[in-house]
This record gives C-alpha cells, structure tokens and sequence, in this order.
C-alpha cells in the first residue's frame, strides 16, 4: 500500500469567532498549513471538506464556499461528515484520495462555525443528532448522553466525580499553554466540583466547548511527501467503526464499543499496541469521555481510567501524555476542525514543534475521534521517521 | 403490518385511534409504524416482532436487519426491568427550554425531571421520564416499569416508575 504523510499544519484560533465567518475561517487555516508546507495552493491536487451540520452556520454546500472563497475551484472538493468525528472522515477520505492514486497532494479542512446560533439551540441540534425520533422526544442533549454513560460507569466501577473534575483540571492546564485554545484558564479542583450541573452527574467543567474553528493539513503520497517535507509525518495506521444509534442498543454503557472496534483495526495496521503509543488526543468532549477513551484505547485495564488521571499518567510527564493540547475540553470542540486539530498538535508533537507542551522525544503519536454518543469511532496512528 | 407500504398510511395502521406520530416524536410525522403513537395513547407500549426470523424491537421497527424481512407483527412489551442508567439534564434543548416569564420581577424555577433507560424482556429497552423519585434515591438495577403517559398538552410520552 502506498505510505501517506502530512506534510503541512495549519491551525486557526478556536473561540467564539464573532469575527469571521465559515469560509474566513478555512482561508486563516488553509493560508497557515501551506506556509507550514512551503507550497503554493496550485501545487494541490484535490480537496475535502470536514463540515458536521448546517443548521450552526446556515451553510447548505459549506464546501462550495470553501473552495470558492480559497480559489480552489475548478480541482475537486466534496465535504464528509462524521458527526463530531467529521474532521477525522475528512482526514481518512483524504488518505483513501492518494492511496487509490486520485491524487498525489490534498488538502484536508475540518471547520464548524458554531456560535451563528443561540447555545440553547445548538444544545437543541447536537441533541437531535442521537436519535431524533426515538430519544430526542425525552429532552436529551450531548451532555445527557454522556452524563448517562458517566452515572453508569460509576456505579460499576466506582469512578468518582473527583476523578471526572481531574481531567477537566489537567486540560485547562493545557489550554493555557495552547496559543490556539479558546480557554486560557487554570481551574481548580473545587472550581470544577462546585460548578453548575448541565446534566447529572456532569457539571460545567465536565463538558467541552461550542467553538468556532478550522484547522487544515496538507497529506502527501511518499515520493511528494519527501519533495515538500524535512519532517514527514506518516499515516501509519487507521481504524474506524460504528455502533447503534440509539444508545440502549448498545452492548455496553461503560465503553464505545466503536472505539474499541477502531482501535482493534489501527493498532493492527500500524503493527504497534496501546504501550508504544508515546502521545495521544482523545475525544474529550465530556471528561467521562477522556477515561472511557483510556479504557477502550488500551492505556489502562477497563473500569481503572479515573485511577490513571488520580495518578497523573496522562500529564505529559506521565506514562500516556493525553490531550496536552488542552483537549475538546479547553481547546474548543468546532465539530468539523476537531479531528484534524488532533492531527496537528500529534504532528507537532513528532516533529518536535510543541513548544512548552511538548512530551519528551514521542515516536508514534494516536488520535481518537468519536461521532455522536459513540456511533462512529476513527483512529488514526502517526509515525514519525 | 403489512409489507404493502399503503396500508400503513391507512386509518386502520394507528390501531383505530388517529394519533400524530409528531405527538410523541415532537418532530418527525412520517413513519412506517406511526401505530406505535396510536398504540400509546391507548396504554399500550408496543414492539414489532419479524413474522420469518422472530427478532423482536423496540423501539418498533419496519423492517428486520436481522433477516432483511419487512413482515412484522406488533407485539405488546411487558415493560418492566431493571434501570441500566440515568441522568437529569439542567440545561434543556431549545425545544424543552423554559422562557423568561412575561411579568417583570418574576420568575420561574426550573425543576427538570430525570430520565432513564429500563432493560426490559429480550434484551430491549425503554427509555422514559422519571417524574416520581428523588434523583438521589435513583439507582441503576432498580426494577421500574414503564407505562405510557398522556401530558396535559396532548402530546403522549413515557414514564418509568419503581415497583
């Protein structure tokens, strides 16, 4: 199979944008990464577009104004969606594009302008993305699914709410480190104990952010790869699963059964296993969210996740820095940019380049990237050379 | 049911009783089993059952993955079980949200109901309100059942209570 690498990194700031619209979001991010690449735009040879819904921005065809307003057009551009996943289907649609050998050269954009609309109706649109007819109808919002799963696993595995609030602190921590990041906020333990309940047991710094955001990586087959890069980046394995809409059909409450299904995949792609990953970003778009994905990835035993944040393996000194970019919890969560930001600070990351988050010398870095309440997962392994 | 996708557009396919799907789903009107809100306006929480394979779902479907069969026959659930999880969402969806009230100087307390999912025969769950226990006092394995409920508005909905 041919090898694929990123080549290119562009990342714009996340927060609420209130300065720029969709397509002026993609341009700050697509203008970024090929500065990063040190390439001309006419040097790409295709496109894809990673936007999550249309009902945040108004954006019917979010990628006609992408490829409108970059001046892309007349190459090829289509956008994909995986729910919250839709920058890592941007991403794995990217490298299907120059393994088939449609392409050489792509440019993968992940983007979501969030904050067009009231947070009561975003709540409302992220809430219809479970299952519209059958859960929505009892009121459920994201924070209510993932508020289900937490309330389970605590009850089977003991996991407490200190345990929750620790991963929150540690992400904060990054954020302020993260220059892109929309929170620059150190929290404290008792902050986040004490905040307001969004939805039992979660409070508010249990639950990640609505953001305005694009990110952008350019991907090249191996012989582009080494014309452009000094610090190729490879796709070295990927994985991606699904599961049941609704979630009372699920095998288990405790863990995505989608992640553990993807991760299986990645891992056994990229011939490696959970203790030679040296970095990785996980879908923490609920604090419940980061421990479950410790568990599903392999970086502890299953109902062990609260213990490994109370023992700070996951801290950059730790055995498995995860999320030192401050995750979905500090950084934002654009639902569209979050797959391919991920890919970027692990890029940063194997390249050396993360500045004062960076972990020590990692070689393989992961990214775990999860669509709705778990029903589709994406992993992607990064090498560096 | 029939596998003829006429007969379910006719009268007869809400169980006799003229239902809007919309009054359970808030949304959606349009189904292949709009039976299910007639079902549950009459008190009966129903599953459909695949006529060549047996699969039984609830949520009622049309059609069976299982065998990719369309033949199905409704099946009442005897809904009870044990509680698999819960939570009490604070912050409602736009469509559940409560508005500031017209009167200066007042205000609305917000009291939100918890929810839950209750496995009940054959694997299958029910998901509903939990209008009557303290959240506190909520346990997941508590056995609860789950019966159809009618809201003031005329929207019909369900609710899980222990036994």
């Amino acid at each position: 199979m041919k090898k694929v690498a990123i080549v290119g990194i562009g990342h714009g700031k996340f927060g609420i944008r209130s300065d720029a619209c969709l397509r002026e979001l993609v341009f700050e991010a697509v203008k970024a990464c090929l500065e990063d690449a040190g390439i001309a735009l006419k040097e790409v040879d295709s496109m894809v577009t990673g936007v999550a819904g249309d009902e945040f921005s108004f954006g019917i065809q979010p990628s006609a104004q992408v490829h409108d307003y970059i001046g892309f057009y007349p190459k090829p551009n289509f956008r994909v969606e995986g729910a919250c996943a839709t920058g890592s289907v941007a991403l794995r649609t990217g490298w299907m594009n120059i393994v088939s050998g449609l392409a050489d050269v792509v440019l993968v954009v992940g983007v979501e302008k969030m904050t067009e609309v009231p947070t009561s109706m975003a709540t409302e649109i992220m809430g219809r993305a479970g299952d519209s007819i059958w859960e929505y109808p009892f009121g459920t919002t994201f924070p209510g699914y993932y508020a289900m799963i937490a309330n389970a696993h605590m009850a089977e595995y003991g996991t407490t709410e200190e345990q929750l609030a620790m991963v929150a602190v540690k992400n904060h921590h990054y954020g302020c480190l993260n220059p892109y990041a929309q929170m620059q906020k150190e929290i404290t333990l008792d902050k986040a104990l004490t905040s307001f309940i969004v939805a039992h047991p979660l409070k508010l710094f249990d639950c990640s952010l609505i953001t305005d955001g694009a990110a952008a990586v350019l991907l090249a087959s191996e012989e582009k790869a080494r014309a452009i890069s000094k610090k190729p980046v490879w796709v070295a394995g990927l994985g991606c699963a699904t599961d049941a809409m609704r979630m009372g059909d699920r095998k288990s409450l405790t863990s995505l059964q989608a992640s553990l299904e993807a991760a299986r995949t990645a891992y056994k792609m990229a011939g490696v296993g959970p203790s030679d990953i040296d970095i990785a970003t996980v879908h923490d778009c609920f604090t419940i969210a980061e421990i479950v994905a410790y568990e599903d990835l392999g970086f502890c035993e299953k109902g062990e996740g609260g213990k490994l944040i109370e023992a700070k393996e996951t801290y950059a000194e730790g055995r498995i820095p995860v999320n030192v970019d401050g995750g979905l919890k500090s950084k934002g969560h654009p639902l569209g940019a979050t797959g391919v930001s991920m890919a970027i600070e692990i890029t940063k990351q194997l390249r050396g380049e993360a500045g004062p988050r960076q972990v020590k010398e990692p070689e393989i870095g992961l990214t775990h990237n999860v669509g709705g309440s778990g029903q589709v997962a994406l992993i992607h392994i990064f090498r560096r050379e | 049911m029939s596998a003829d996708p006429a007969r379910w557009h006719s009268s007869t396919s809400s169980g006799g009783n003229r239902m809007e799907f919309k009054n359970f789903s808030l949304y959606i009107n349009q189904t292949k089993v709009n039976r299910f809100a007639g079902e549950l306006a009459a008190g009966k929480l129903m599953s459909t059952l695949c006529k060549k394979c047996g699969r039984q779902y609830y949520p009622p479907q049309a059609d069976c993955p299982s065998c990719m069969g369309s033949e199905m026959e409704w099946k009442e659930l005897k809904a009870e079980g044990g509680l698999v999880t819960f939570t009490r969402i604070h912050v409602p969806p736009e469509h559940f949200a409560v508005r500031q009230p017209l009167m200066p100087f007042s205000s609305v307390q917000f009291e939100p109901c918890p929810i839950g999912l209750i496995r009940v025969e054959k694997g299958l769950t029910i998901m509903g309100w939990i209008p009557k226990v303290d959240i506190k006092k909520i346990r997941i394995g508590m056995k609860m059942k789950a019966s159809p409920f009618t809201l003031p508005d005329g929207k019909i909905t369900i609710v899980l209570e222990p036994i």
